[in-house]
């Protein structure tokens, strides 16, 4: 294997010339044009079902609350809970709650909170509390904020801790308890331990060096299932010999909505459907071999700006319906995607020590290598992990509110390049 | 998905005699230390690659052991002096015994 990236330039430079060459229609119409008239199996579903969680995930069920298709969560608490009598409650206990990380992520992943959990990288998303106990706030007041802060802020995006059974009624005693000891600003022992002044975060590896990024091996991979025949003699060969020039542009248009299916597709579900009606091979989601096809033909259309088709009324209520789902609260921790991602809320904030993106940007290094993981993750797979970080159920990776979703999200990484295979933590 | 097997190496494919020259490997293991324990509390039992050997033309260039800290997908850089075409020969030994080898040839001009 000599200079694999020597071979990755003379591939783009053909692909370039060939392009030309021809005329290829670039315009997203044509785009949709090619797509809806593709060959795809309707039939069956393009993953395992029942969709069982991927290995090594929290095995708990969340289907107490809401999911992104379904509702199930406590109703909202309306009033503030009477107390009997002043809380009782051991702060030594409170401090120690408020740092576990085991429970929802701990106060300490929004909150800066003086000494607690040694002020060992906290977040910001919600106020500093180093001097809640100077706030004049009585007993009722921080109980009721802790157990669903809703009653006196409907618009909050705190967990109602209490309402949603992560906290019982003595442990928020405790941690009420220990808030009335915080008084004096807190002391970071670094500066990287506070969060206004942690720097960005920003990626910065050559992303397409198959020697700094594993996800470049899943190009070449790709490339030998190009290759391989199916079970009805052809392989994607047969009908793509040129796939530098005729996708050069492609997955830049993705997802689209299908008729035929009335969902959006993405590139992987598009895969999944389009080999099985052409060479017969099953490529269900999150296989291996979907993976890498799906990383190559984002590939092809690296330096794409990416672009939708939202001409047709279907797909514009894709759109609106993708946007909805942005603002749903689901989950344990009762939050949506737009109380994290979006900036007038949690967005371009520090969530204990990981920084919490915008929507735009998330879209255009997808599927990334996560060195976390050590595994290249599409996008559905990313969203599974949003999904059950926040302790609701994950969704089979074809289902459509994720094909809505994703519509929504491409449309806010309009005009960004395609980059891929990222590398991520 | 998880990465593929073939080990990755870059270096020159021409150089002058006498040149030093940098060569860089990548190869695909999960590096299992042997400390992890499963859901079940299981020990996980250890799994690496601990040796890796550089031949130029049958002479050792570069060679070392690897130890349970060194993390997935180990990466080695290093450097080799020139003076005659030949081919560079790369092996990872793993706990199992098995080998994975490789080879690049170079081009020395005068």
């Amino acid at each position: 294997m000599k200079g694999p990236i020597a071979v990755l330039r003379r591939l783009s430079v053909a692909a370039f010339a060939v392009a030309g060459a021809c005329g290829m229609v670039t315009d997203s119409n044509g785009a949709e044009r090619v797509k809806t008239s593709a060959p795809i199996a309707i039939e069956g579903d393009a993953s395992p079902r029942p969709w069982t969680r991927y290995p090594g995930w929290t095995t708990r069920n969340f289907s107490g609350f809401n999911s992104l298709a379904s509702t199930a969560s406590p109703p909202v608490a309306l009033q503030p809970r009477k107390l009997d009598g002043p809380i009782v409650g051991d702060p030594a206990i409170g401090r120690q709650l408020v740092a576990d990380r085991r429970r929802g992520g701990s106060c300490l992943a929004c909150h800066i909170m003086g000494t607690a959990g040694n002020a060992d990288l906290p977040g910001n998303v919600g106020p500093d509390l180093s001097e809640i106990g100077n706030a004049g706030r009585d007993d009722e007041w921080l109980f009721n904020y802790v157990f669903d802060p809703r009653v006196y802020n409907p618009e909050t995006i705190m967990p109602p801790w209490g309402t949603h059974g992560v906290f019982n009624d003595s442990e928020i005693g405790h941690i009420v308890a220990f808030l009335k000891t915080l008084k004096e600003p807190a002391r970071f022992a670094s500066a990287l331990d506070d969060p206004r002044k942690r720097p960005t975060p920003e990626e910065k590896r050559d992303n397409l060096d198959p020697l700094v990024n594993p996800g470049m091996w899943a190009v070449e991979k790709a490339q030998e299932l190009w290759k391989t025949p199916g079970p009805n003699g052809s392989s994607c060969v047969s009908c793509h010999a040129n796939p530098e020039a005729e996708l050069k542009t492609w997955a830049a248009s993705m997802p689209y909505w299908e008729p035929r299916l009335h969902k959006v597709l993405g590139v992987e579900e598009f895969v999944t459907r389009h080999a099985k009606a052409t060479t017969g091979q099953v490529f269900l989601m999150q296989s291996d071999e979907n993976t890498a096809l799906a990383v190559y033909l984002r590939y092809l259309a690296n330096g794409t700006p990416i672009h939708l088709d939202q001409t047709s009324a279907e797909a514009r209520e894709a759109y609106s319906r993708g946007m909805a789902l942005t603002t749903r609260k689901i989950g344990q921790l009762n939050v949506s995607c737009a109380d994290c991602h979006s900036p007038d809320k949690g967005g371009l904030k520090w969530v204990r020590g990981q920084w919490l993106g915008q929507l735009r940007g998330q879209l255009d290094h997808f599927p990334t290598w996560r060195t976390s993981q050590q595994s290249v993750w599409d996008i559905r797979k990313r969203f599974q992990w949003c999904n059950v970080a926040i302790g609701a159920d994950d969704l089979p990776p074809d289902a459509k509110e994720y094909g809505d979703l994703e519509f929504y999200l491409a449309a806010q990484n309009d005009g960004l390049k395609l980059n891929v295979p990222g590398i991520r933590h | 998905m998880d990465m593929a097997e073939q080990p990755r190496i870059k270096l020159p494919g021409q150089a002058r005699k006498g040149e030093i020259i940098e060569i860089k490997t990548l190869v695909s293991h999960a590096m299992e230390n042997g400390l992890r324990r499963d859901q079940n509390g299981v020990t996980i039992p250890r799994k690496i690659i601990n040796r890796f050997v550089c031949e130029f033309n049958g002479q050792l260039v570069f060679s070392c052991d690897l130890d349970t800290a060194v993390a997935a997908n180990p990466y080695l850089q290093f450097f080799a002096k020139v003076e005659e075409d030949g081919t560079f020969r790369f092996s990872w030994t793993d706990d199992d015994g098995s080998t994975l080898t490789a080879e690049e040839k170079i081009i020395v001009t005068a």
